[in-house]
């Protein structure tokens, strides 16, 4: 339990922010982590961009068929990662969180293998791409409607209140999900059951092509909070410090009891939707430019270096770790191999009713008609 | 020996899983008082659904395990997935059947696909109990059975009893699954009395009944039909024609082999259903008998469902609307030329 919590105000007019862009500590309170952590976040930062590139890289060559790149939004999931107890708490995560995924140290040959759908996916190859969900750390499995998984999150929340155990869950999503009924719905009734639950909206101001003045008339995110009988926050997502302060908060006071609330993290995605989709149609590259000038690794960068605590050498080294690392997952997850087709019939249930059993040995006998394996 | 209705049998299922497993819980609208007022003791009872059917459990188990919901559908099924996931085995009161559209997403892509989706590693042990049929004088959106929307989905479990001793049975099971099922409760059977027993034993999905015996013509019934199956099979024994009635209680599972060989042995079968025809169950079946049971087959395979139009509300076009007793008289003679 956090006891000298520093307070942050709901419904602030402007995002909050613990460090300024040159890499000051702004922040009315104290710093309180140390410098292991504060290297350790840089770390999951660079680390959640490098795979960013990787997964892209991996989709040209046409590895894989899809990515979310998630570029300019590290700084509110790792600050998620960070805020929450990984494996006791629930994550409920969206399409574009596969460097909070990484941060809460789901292993890379993992991530890779549910990338390429290979047999070093936990989930045998059933997700598309980009779409995470681990049983040991207790991440659902992203959905690729949206938003329709914030009703979930709202239900694990109430059994974790039932269980009285002070377990918390986390919902993320984008600023077009909170448009969608599902959204409403659910938000409202963790509102009506005082569930122990943070909804944290990663706002990058874009759904695909429709900006968020199309998206909504409320001017913000933080701000339908309200109506639910929640506090909203409004927080700089490009300063990690600050998102991971804010929710370490909010999920200190959902954990004592004091119900949900709504963080909405003003970040920006600097690449396209996913890799279906060509930004430059419809975003000014100036904006584009602006954003990336405020880069959450820069920031942090220069706010370790202040402090003594970076510099080229290190940062360097770092990159070239993390790349050995992702060059030994990626070759491990590819070295897997392809997952089974037997595995098609398995988990619709859990037992195989006899229909599947039946229709699986048709599709032996068929395999083995046409001198393939089976 | 005690009987009750489907109604007090599906309340007394209730009690015992309750009773039996604390993790247990119920999750709807106006399923406990409706009012949400403590303070004001007559609302733990007052509603208990629009039926009644979970009357007294709130009082018995109190607020916490019988949940009134905020009125958003997509809220509470997509929660109670969450719940089931985290150790909760909630049961999820759909009002009617008919208002499965608002929370259909929840059921279709979550629900039913975590499992598959997290490679089998995680486990969905939730009940969705919905009121489903016509002859309630309640118009196109309080009269649809819809069984097919759900059997479709694979991960959804479906179950149909047609007697009270079934739907105890039966919804205990539901309930001891740890796969979603959806349980359809016929409004128009609520009343329909048999002994039951007054253990709970469970009855295992995947088991048609042979709710009568017989030689020269195999009905497949679904839910309320079994009932005008029933009536038929009387008129029919006058005739001279000896009915075999299979009610196969589970949609998903379906008990296949029960039907094929009802099917082998009389060389005749009728298909009744008052849903819709097209994609329904009764054509599901039917495309069954046609691929598995075509050899033992003496004539065609006859489906007698609704019409493929909405449910009218007017009671003599409603009553036109159903396969009722008549109908299937008619549509066995004209198969066996009798």
């Amino acid at each position: 339990m956090i006891t000298d919590s520093p307070r942050f105000e709901p419904f602030s007019p402007d995002p909050h922010a613990v460090i300024s862009e040159s890499g000051e500590w702004i922040a009315p309170f104290d710093l309180d982590l140390d410098d292991d952590t504060l290297r350790g976040m840089y770390r999951n930062l660079v680390l959640a961009r490098l795979i960013d590139e990787r997964l892209v890289r991996l989709q040209r060559l046409g590895k894989t068929s899809f990515v979310a790149p998630g570029a300019g939004h590290e700084g509110a999931q790792v600050g998620i990662a960070h805020a929450i107890e990984i494996g006791r708490d629930w994550l409920y995560p969206y399409y574009r969180d596969t460097g909070l995924v990484a941060a809460i140290g789901w292993p890379l040959e993992k991530l890779f293998g549910q990338m390429l759908a290979t047999r070093a996916d936990p989930a045998r190859g059933r997700q598309m791409p980009a779409h995470p969900g681990s049983r040991a750390l207790n991440v659902f499995t992203v959905a690729s409607p949206i938003a329709s998984h914030v009703p979930p999150a709202v239900g694990t929340a109430l059994s974790q209140k039932i269980a009285g155990k002070g377990d918390v869950t986390v919902c993320t999503f984008g600023d077009g999900a909170t448009s969608e009924g599902d959204w409403h719905a659910g938000v409202n009734f963790a509102g009506a059951q005082g569930a122990p639950i943070v909804f944290a909206c990663e706002n990058n101001r874009y759904a695909i092509s429709v900006d968020l003045n199309h998206q909504t008339g409320s001017g913000g995110i933080a701000a339908k909070a309200h109506a639910y009988g929640m506090p909203g926050y409004l927080v700089d997502g490009m300063d990690v410090l600050a998102c991971y302060y804010v929710m370490r908060e909010v999920v200190a006071n959902a954990r004592e009891g004091l119900g949900p609330a709504l963080v909405e993290m003003a970040v920006y995605r600097y690449g396209p939707h996913s890799s279906a989709d060509d930004d430059s149609r419809y975003r000014p590259a100036e904006e584009v430019a602006a954003w990336r000038l405020r880069d959450p690794i820069a920031r942090l960068r220069r706010f370790l270096e202040r402090r003594s605590l970076w510099g080229d050498e290190a940062e360097e080294g770092l990159r070239s770790e993390i790349a050995g690392e992702l060059d030994e997952a990626v070759a491990a997850a590819e070295a897997a191999g392809p997952q089974d087709v037997d595995t098609l019939f398995e988990d619709v249930f859990a037992e195989l009713p006899a229909h599947l059993e039946r229709q699986r040995e048709r599709y032996r006998l068929a395999r083995r008609a046409a001198g393939e394996d089976g | 020996m005690r009987e009750l209705t489907i109604k007090d049998a599906i309340n007394e299922a209730l009690h015992q899983a309750m009773e039996a497993d604390p993790d247990v819980i119920l999750m709807g609208e106006d399923i406990a008082g409706g009012g949400g007022r403590d303070e004001h003791p007559g609302a733990m009872d007052a509603w208990g659904g629009p039926f009644g059917v979970t009357q007294g459990l709130a009082t018995r188990f109190g607020r916490d395990r019988v949940m009134d919901t905020t009125i958003a559908e997509a809220g509470f099924f997509g929660a109670a997935v969450g719940a089931a996931m985290t150790g909760l085995r909630p049961v999820v009161e759909l009002m009617y059947v008919d208002f499965a559209g608002v929370a259909y997403d929840q059921l279709l892509n979550q629900a039913a696909k975590v499992r598959y989706m997290f490679g089998g590693k995680q486990r969905v042990p939730m009940v969705v109990r919905t009121v489903v049929g016509a002859g309630f004088r309640a118009g196109a959106e309080h009269s649809q059975t819809l069984y097919s929307l759900f059997t479709h989905v694979p991960g959804l479990k479906t179950v149909a009893p047609s007697s009270a001793a079934d739907a105890k049975g039966l919804l205990l099971t539901a309930i001891q699954d740890d796969d979603p099922v959806v349980f359809f409760e016929h409004k128009r059977l609520y009343m329909t009395k048999e002994h039951v027993p007054e253990e709970a034993v469970p009855i295992p999905f995947g088991k048609a009944k042979i709710v009568r015996a017989g030689k020269d013509l195999t009905i497949v019934a679904i839910q309320r039909a079994v009932q005008f199956a029933q009536e038929a099979a009387e008129a029919l024994a006058v005739l001279g024609i000896d009915v075999e009635i299979i009610d196969p209680r589970t949609y998903s599972p379906l008990d296949e082999s029960a039907i094929l060989t009802s099917v082998a042995k009389t060389g005749h079968v009728l298909i009744v259903d008052e849903s819709y025809p097209r994609c329904g169950l009764a054509t599901d079946i039917a495309a069954l008998i046609a691929d598995q049971g075509f050899d033992s087959l003496k004539g065609p395979v006859k489906r007698l469902t609704a019409p493929h139009t909405p449910v009218p509300f007017s009671p003599p076009l409603e009553d036109a609307y159903l396969p009722l007793a008549p109908k299937i008289v008619a549509a066995a003679r004209a198969l066996l030329r009798a």
